[in-house]
């Protein structure tokens, strides 16, 4: 879901992120809703918000808060890009950014859209076959796949096992923009996560839980060996993982979402050094984010509650394996991605119905600054 | 004189079409209903896509299909897809915005908001004899029928009918930037009925065996796809089978009976095909759904001009599947309906109370294994409607009534989604119609008024939870509908005959369901503010030419009316020619005559020109 942290999940890429380009970018004459950025102090220039759309609709867009003025742009691919008639596509699931270029996984496209930070323009659009999430490293972008039954890659599809349905991670070469083969992990990968030659990655299981012979989720971490492209080890958590953050110490923290109704959703940690102990931080977490080395989550303990009734929502954060409160109230209906600027300020969306379009909050110092419409389901965030 | 009137209906359906007396081979029975005032069909494209029915933006949860009376059932959903229906075994295609007020109604008839009735062909278009009827043409279209009918004895007769339909489902379309051709939308399906109907002098029964088993891809919604990757590679594989019945006797010159039947057997297995789609979820599974239906319906004259009715029905549905988390769900739903008629020459009134009980067994998670559960719902529904006819040539009509339908076993208990709490939804309706219409020698001319106001509340609406990957259903939506439906006729038989028909529905639907909401005051996705259609025919001797042009204008698929989800107006005009000899008969359809490229679904393109040649031979 969000990596709104992900640049900083590969220290490499941390100190890119926030390099400022002195030659004004295309997408400067671009205009939005103004809202209030004052109090804001930051080095950043822009904050992407990706919006999935709904499954089927074709209507993920990628708005960006610019910080300079204050503007908050819609629809900013197509707009950058008109010449691709079909817009970003289908479910925006991922987005991350390495060095000058924003890296957005189309889920049901099957596409991870390359652009350029700065101005939005195409750079590349490579097609992975239903892809998630994503991670760098100094020489590959890696994508989670649901596609498990296909092994081989290039202009045809082979199948090993039609009924093996597990999922894959995909290499991308960062400079060629070339996909560099495959490997399996477990079901339905979601979450990814690179620290130190691994990649940890959250198999849910989401589709096996309905399907024979399974009839249950996935509970495991793939880590795979960057060097030899292998799993080398799987890490039993709890059922449906989704989120993995790695927090350049060595800790790794995966989000669950849970069986929906006895397994509830919640935060884990191992520790890269001997990833098979797992410890158990909190229970019910709705959105995450990282930033830095701390981890924020947003959750209620009414998660199971289908009646309708009003959710009560708690902010809190982790660091160093150590849950903090925070002092946040966050009213919104729907809380669907969560995007961090700093310690004070925070980026809430909310899917409303999940049909029609979302909004975009802004809270600083526990208080909500302000709202803007964004589009449909706004779920993953990345500062450049 | 007396059996006459009593039998009369209250309100005359809105629009109604004789099948054996089309000039020309029919077309499906969702192109029938889509001419229909007030009707929206939702059309996903192609001969094997879903077609359904909405009327006056109710819902089509809230329309009943009937087939002689017998409600087609989907428990599942409720979405009863119409290209399952045939118009060769039909005499008749009806609807009712309002209520049907006939006599010897199964309780279902009385609980449903809009209805359209299908019925089998009592109207014998040929003695002993048959037709055969070859269609072919575009999309590689070949669908040939057979249709045999044996005069047992007499008023006693057998009708056996077989179609085959084979079509590829091939059309190009504009896709962004570029135009592509439609893929995996080919269909496959063979259908074969058989009816048994006799009648006697106080009484009739009538049997009726169906299977259809067809086998269909769904292509999917048009949407930014990587190259190499297809849209879907979903294919569904079904096979239906039913056998109803019904038995009416008078035994008195006051009091009569009507008892009906139906079993329902239908299997459907769904198959995303990962191994042909690397971009399908991984999803191959199997239902069955199983249902019996039990009607008595029971008629008693009081007194001139007082009739009073009292149907009762029993249903029994059951749903099986392989999907994980599965909840077998069963229903036992009772209705029961009382109605009162007053029918005069001149003035008709009629009032109705239905009660309707559901009692649902499913399996729910529990600890240690599952559990069974169970929950009854149940709901009231009344409706008073009138008639006045003060000369021949005017009729006014009014109606109110309030039903509910009840959450199908998808909205309960679809996993992950499902909310087993839910309340039926409510639908409060209020018409009414004038009916203007005069013959004059060879001409003649007619004109319906009808303004409505729908309510819908409680309705059914999905929402997200504090998860995301798990949604709820919830009575929380309210749409408000104020329409008008006008359809105004004229025709001239002689020589030449000539009939023109317009017809013109305003739909305001209002998204009322959350004060404050962005949505809030919206028209509701795919209704249309202004659609309409014109129909011309001509005959001059052995020779039918037939024009239609609908007309639908803008609509959003969403309740937010913004830009991106705008739909566009289109118009669509079709024609056909026919020629008969004898008992040859040769027609050629065009449709969309004019190649416009148009959705009724946004991402789901609709086929631009194409064509049908049928040619029929009866004896």
């Amino acid at each position: 879901m969000k990596k709104a942290g992900l640049l900083l999940l590969c220290g490499a890429f941390a100190f890119c992120a926030c390099q400022k380009d002195p030659v004004p970018s295309k997408d400067t004459t671009l205009d939005g809703q103004s809202v209030d950025v004052s109090s804001i102090s930051t080095s950043a220039q822009k904050l992407f918000v990706l919006n999935e759309g709904g499954m089927g609709s074709n209507n993920s867009t990628l708005d960006f808060l610019r910080f300079e003025d204050g503007k908050y742009i819609t629809s900013a691919f197509k707009k950058m890009n008109p010449d691709i008639g079909a817009g970003l596509g289908d479910v925006g699931n991922d987005i991350a950014i390495h060095g000058n270029e924003a890296w957005i996984v189309v889920n049901n496209s099957g596409i991870v859209e390359v652009i350029s930070a700065e101005d939005e323009v195409e750079i590349a659009a490579i097609a992975v076959p239903t892809p998630r999430n994503i991670a760098f490293d100094d020489t590959y972008a890696y994508v989670t796949s649901w596609a498990g039954a296909f092994v081989t890659y290039g202009a045809d599809y082979s199948v090993a096992d039609s009924k093996n349905v597990k999922g894959q991670v995909y290499r991308i070469n960062l400079s060629t923009k070339k996909v560099e083969g495959s490997v399996e992990v477990g079901y339905q990968p979601e979450g990814i996560a690179c620290y130190k030659g691994k990649l940890y990655v959250a198999n849910s299981g989401g589709i096996a839980s309905q399907l024979p012979p399974m009839y249950s989720y996935d509970n495991t971490v793939s880590i795979i060996d960057t060097q030899t492209f292998t799993v080398s080890q799987t890490v039993e958590v709890q059922v449906n993982l989704k989120n993995v953050y790695a927090d350049g110490k060595g800790n790794i923290y995966v989000t669950t979402l849970g069986n929906y109704w006895d397994v509830h959703s919640g935060l884990y940690m191992l520790i890269a050094a001997a990833p098979s102990t797992v410890l158990h931080i909190a229970d019910y977490v709705s959105v995450s984010a990282i930033n830095g080395d701390t981890v924020y989550c947003i959750g209620t303990d009414s998660e199971y509650d289908w009646s309708g009734a009003a959710h009560v929502y708690e902010a809190w954060s982790v660091a160093h394996g150590v849950k903090k409160a925070l002092s946040l109230t966050v009213s919104e209906t729907t809380p669907y991605g969560l995007g961090v600027l700093d310690a004070d300020t925070f980026f809430v969306g909310d899917a409303g119905d999940y049909f029609n379009p979302g909004t975009v909050s802004c809270y600083h110092k526990g208080t909500k600054l302000w709202s803007v419409t964004a589009g449909v389901c706004p779920g993953h965030f990345a500062t450049y | 004189m007396l059996f006459a009137v009593k039998n009369r209906p209250i309100i005359k359906p809105a629009e109604w079409v004789v099948i054996p007396w089309l000039p020309s081979a029919p077309q499906q029975v969702a192109e029938i209903l889509s001419r229909f005032t007030g009707v929206q069909v939702k059309d996903y494209g192609g001969a094997g896509g879903l077609k359904t029915v909405n009327v006056r933006s109710l819902g089509s949860e809230h329309v009943g299909i009937f087939l002689d009376g017998i409600q087609i059932e989907n428990a599942q959903n409720m979405q009863v897809d119409l290209g399952r229906f045939s118009t060769d075994m039909l005499g008749l295609v009806t609807l009712y915005n309002g209520q049907k007020t006939k006599r010897l109604q199964t309780a279902r008839e009385y609980a449903s908001g809009a209805a359209v009735y299908l019925e089998t062909d009592n109207y014998t278009i040929f003695p002993d004899g048959g037709r055969v009827r070859l269609k072919g043409g575009s999309f590689a279209t070949v669908n040939p029928s057979v249709t045999w009918k044996k005069e047992l004895a007499p008023f006693f007769n057998l009708r056996v009918n077989g179609e085959f339909l084979s079509s590829n489902g091939k059309y190009k379309y504009p896709c962004f930037d570029t135009t592509l051709v439609r893929e995996n939308g080919d269909i496959l399906f063979l259908r074969l009925e058989a009816q048994l109907a006799r009648s006697y002098h106080n009484g009739n029964w009538k049997l009726h065996v169906y299977s259809y088993g067809s086998e269909r891809g769904f292509p999917g919604p048009v949407i930014r796809r990587a190259q190499g990757f297809p849209f879907s590679a979903e294919r569904q594989a079904d096979q239906d089978i039913f056998v109803q019945g019904a038995w009416t006797q008078d035994w008195t010159k006051r009091y009569a009976t009507s008892v009906r039947f139906k079993y329902a057997n239908s299997y459907t297995h769904y198959n995303t095909h990962p191994e042909r789609n690397p971009m399908a979820l991984p999803y191959d599974l199997h239902y069955r759904q199983q249902s019996g239906y039990l009607s008595l319906a029971q008629s008693l004259i009081l007194a001139f001009p007082w009739t009073v009715d009292l149907a009762t029905d029993l249903q029994y549905a059951g749903l099986n599947s392989d999907m994980g988390q599965f909840v077998t769900p069963r229903r036992l739903t009772f209705t029961g309906a009382l109605a009162s008629k007053l029918v005069w020459d001149r003035f008709r009134m009629a009032a109705y109370l239905v009660y309707m009980g559901a009692w649902d067994w499913f399996k729910t998670p529990s600890a240690g294994g599952w559990s069974d559960e169970d929950r009854y719902r149940d709901s009231w529904m009344p409706s008073l409607s009138f008639c006045y006819a003060p000369w021949s040539w005017l009729e006014i009509s009014a109606f109110a009534k309030r039903t509910y339908r009840l959450p199908t076993f998808n909205d309960l208990y679809y996993s992950l989604m499902g909310n087993a709490r839910l309340s039926p939804e409510s639908a409060a309706q209020f018409g009414a119609d004038i009916n203007l219409s005069k013959r004059f020698e060879k001409w003649s001319g007619a004109l319906r008024l009808s303004p409505y106001y729908n309510r819908v509340s409680n309705k059914i609406v999905a929402i997200p939870t504090s998860s995301q990957f798990r949604w709820t259903m919830l009575n929380i939506g309210v749409a408000e509908v104020t329409g008008l439906d006008v359809k105004a006729e004229a025709g001239y038989e002689g020589n030449l005959g000539v009939n023109a028909v317009l017809r013109y529905t305003y739909q305001r639907a209002l998204d009322h369901s959350t004060p404050g909401s962005q949505t809030w005051g919206n028209q509701i996705p795919y209704i249309p503010l202004h659609s309409g259609s014109i129909g011309f025919t001509l005959r001059w001797e052995q020779w039918y030419l037939n024009w239609d042009t609908v007309l639908t204008g803008e609509r959003w698929a969403r309740s937010a009316n913004t830009a991106d989800y705008y739909l566009a107006p289109w118009s669509l005009s079709d024609a056909s020619l026919s020629r008969q000899w004898k008992g040859l008969r040769a027609s050629i359809h065009f449709r969309n005559i004019f190649n416009q490229h148009y959705q009724v679904v946004q991402g789901y393109p609709m086929p631009g020109f194409n064509w049908m040649l049928s040619l029929e031979y009866n004896w």
